[in-house]
């Protein structure tokens, strides 16, 4: 894979997660680790999706990495971990696929003959069944350490501490 | 613990928690806080959190003190408030901090000012010819996107002051913008590969309903999950009917 793209996709990674950030009025002090954690889960998904063909399981192992560093970075910046983690995976939604199920289903309520509606509506579902996954793999991506761990305790401040103490130690 | 005012702390629990609602936390957040704040001056809190209200009742020693709902906010995500909050209420459980102090908290987090006007606009711009770069677009491209999403922003913020309807408000900026992206593409006599179009109504998508819908039902708060959930749809089809129509009008659909 081309390395220029890979790190030219870092900047427009970051900077999109930071545009939304802004949007969200989220505290200045977590504006770095923003741009870093959108960067970094979005080149992950990058380089997945380019060698395995799959674009959920690409989008959930960024969202996983994002989840995971959001974790570390309200630690470290004294924020709850959300406020990192929700803009950081939004420049991962699918947007062009949710394009052209939007487009397919207004295509489908009009006339279609039969020759057109196998192949219309084969597309339609498929980009509409690729939103669907991709938008609850982003979300479940985010959650994943909270509900890896939530097992060991009820109450937050348990979960967190054993978390980041194995990523220290490793 | 010393036992504090009934009536003062259930207030000030409610303000949080209706704070903490309208900013954008998920439900699990709101419990929590609530719970632990409670906790911390020597009080039971059991709740009802839904959407539009927060319903409260503190109880000690089996005895109930106090009991209120108050409604909720208009959504308006504002993570420094959730981030503020979060910190009063580990200070709120770990030191003593009283209930004077804990409400003048809340009300200079209330108080703090939002980035200005221009910094958003620009920088949301720039969020979208990103997010158009990353979908393969060209440098042209980008400063088209950045214009529309511009003007499409500044439509709904300046509708939203108007206290115009959330899903108006929506459906006209994802107008606006493809209007504008359709037309400077007119102008310029570009072809496009829908890519523009895409990615400059970008800025209006529902992230926060759609994540927090999901956490919400992970949780057990599942009718929360579901509502947050119709919020997000709904904000899906103001967004997509807002674009069908300025497609129309260029006869591109």
């Amino acid at each position: 894979m081309n390395t220029s793209v890979l790190l030219e996709s870092w900047i427009w990674f970051g900077i999109a997660a930071v545009g939304f950030a802004v949007l969200f009025n989220v505290p200045k002090r977590t504006l770095l680790p923003i741009f870093l954690m959108a960067a970094l889960g979005g080149t992950l998904k990058l380089i997945l999706v380019q060698n395995t063909e799959n674009v959920v399981l690409g989008t959930l192992c960024g969202a996983v990495l994002v989840g995971f560093l959001s974790i570390y970075a309200a630690h470290l910046r004294h924020s709850p971990p959300f406020v990192f983690a929700i803009p950081s995976v939004i420049p991962m939604v699918p947007g062009s696929f949710a394009y052209h199920t939007m487009k397919g289903v207004i295509k489908l309520s009009g006339h279609v003959n039969a020759l057109e509606f196998n192949s219309l509506l084969r597309e339609t579902v498929n980009s509409g069944l690729k939103t669907l996954f991709i938008l609850l793999a982003i979300s479940i991506g985010v959650f994943a350490p909270m509900l890896i761990t939530r097992r060991n305790s009820a109450k937050e401040i348990n979960i967190r501490i054993p978390v980041l103490k194995s990523k220290r130690k490793s | 613990m010393n036992r504090n005012e009934p009536l003062q702390t259930g207030t000030l629990l409610l303000e949080i928690g209706a704070l903490l609602m309208t900013s954008g936390a998920n439900t699990n957040r709101v419990r929590v806080t609530i719970k632990r704040i409670a906790e911390s001056y020597g009080y039971t809190a059991d709740y009802l959190i839904t959407h539009r209200a927060i319903m409260l009742t503190l109880s000690s020693e089996e005895q109930q003190e106090f009991n209120q709902i108050k409604q909720t906010y208009g959504f308006v995500p504002n993570f420094k408030v959730v981030s503020g909050i979060s910190r009063l209420s580990w200070e709120i459980a770990n030191e003593q901090v009283s209930l004077e102090e804990a409400a003048k908290e809340v009300e200079r987090l209330k108080q703090l000012p939002h980035y200005s006007r221009w910094v958003i606009l620009a920088v949301v711009g720039l969020a979208c010819s990103s997010f158009c770069r990353l979908a393969g677009g060209s440098f042209f491209e980008m400063a088209i996107v950045f214009i529309a999403s511009f003007t499409g922003l500044f439509c709904k913020q300046e509708l939203g002051k108007r206290q115009v309807n959330a899903y108006v408000g929506v459906f006209m900026a994802a107008f606006v913008t493809t209007l504008v992206t359709g037309g400077v593409a007119k102008f310029f006599n570009y072809e496009h590969e829908n890519i523009a179009f895409i990615t400059a109504i970008l800025y209006l998508i529902p992230g926060i309903p759609f994540i927090n819908s999901t956490s919400d039902i992970l949780d057990g708060n599942s009718l929360n999950g579901v509502v947050r959930a119709v919020n997000g749809f709904a904000i899906s089809f103001a967004i997509a009917s807002g674009l069908i129509f300025a497609l129309l009008i260029y006869n591109l659909v």
